[in-house]
């Protein structure tokens, strides 16, 4: 019994190690894979919009920190291409 | 933005500034602090601290698209499920017509592109002259 949660333990062990590695590289490093579980994962979404349903609306500031404007102001009769993201 | 300026007359635009992914304070990357444009902020805590990086962004690269900033609740960035960065396209009637992958991995204009191009037409470029051997 002692044996099989030892090699239960030792695999388990391994298998975290193997992850963590395999996060390291992915991330660019140790120290990396520590602040990606940390920062990135609780923000990081697949989302539940799907292609065909109502795009949701949203409430903008424009670059003068003051005007703000919907999403939905700007899909006027055409398309409307949006671009999320940031400066880092 | 090549895209941008091939299907402006076609297709409205709109980016969309949102919570930083690699702030000095949070995921660092050692990329923008080598990077020449040295990009470097910390995570912005006020409007007015997302504003200002904004129009750095903008002056910087004198960034031609309209643009617009989630407000600090993340209303737009949660509503669209965006971070890191993410591409749609909403069309005339408000639906959404494509839904692009998470950054940076599943990140693709090039989908955008040829959505586009499907419906208006492709543009296409010179290829760049070779560069002669001195």
């Amino acid at each position: 019994m002692n044996r099989t949660l030892l090699w239960t333990a030792i695999s388990f062990s391994g298998l975290v190690v193997l992850a963590y590695v395999g996060l390291s590289i992915l991330a660019g490093g140790p120290k990396d894979a520590i602040e990606m579980l940390r920062f990135a994962l609780p923000y990081m979404h697949r989302g539940k919009l799907k292609v065909g349903e109502s795009a949701p609306d949203a409430r903008l500031v424009a670059l003068d920190g003051a005007t703000r404007f919907h999403i939905r102001e700007r899909n006027n009769g055409r398309p409307l291409v949006l671009v999320f993201g940031s400066f880092t | 933005m090549q895209i941008y300026d091939d299907y402006k007359d076609h297709a409205d635009f709109l980016t969309i500034y949102i919570r930083e992914a690699h702030p000095l304070d949070e995921w660092r990357m050692k990329s923008n602090e080598k990077d020449k444009d040295d990009v470097c902020y910390v995570q912005p805590k006020t409007l007015a601290q997302r504003v200002a990086i904004a129009n750095d962004f903008t002056q910087r690269f004198k960034f031609p698209v309209p643009f617009g900033i989630d407000e600090m609740n993340n209303a737009a960035n949660d509503a669209y499920a965006a971070w890191p960065e993410r591409l749609y396209i909403l069309d005339e009637s408000g639906r959404i017509s494509y839904k692009g992958g998470n950054g940076p991995f599943q990140y693709d204009p090039k989908e955008v592109r040829a959505w586009l191009a499907q419906r208006y037409g492709e543009v296409k470029h010179p290829e760049p002259a070779p560069e002669k051997k001195s």
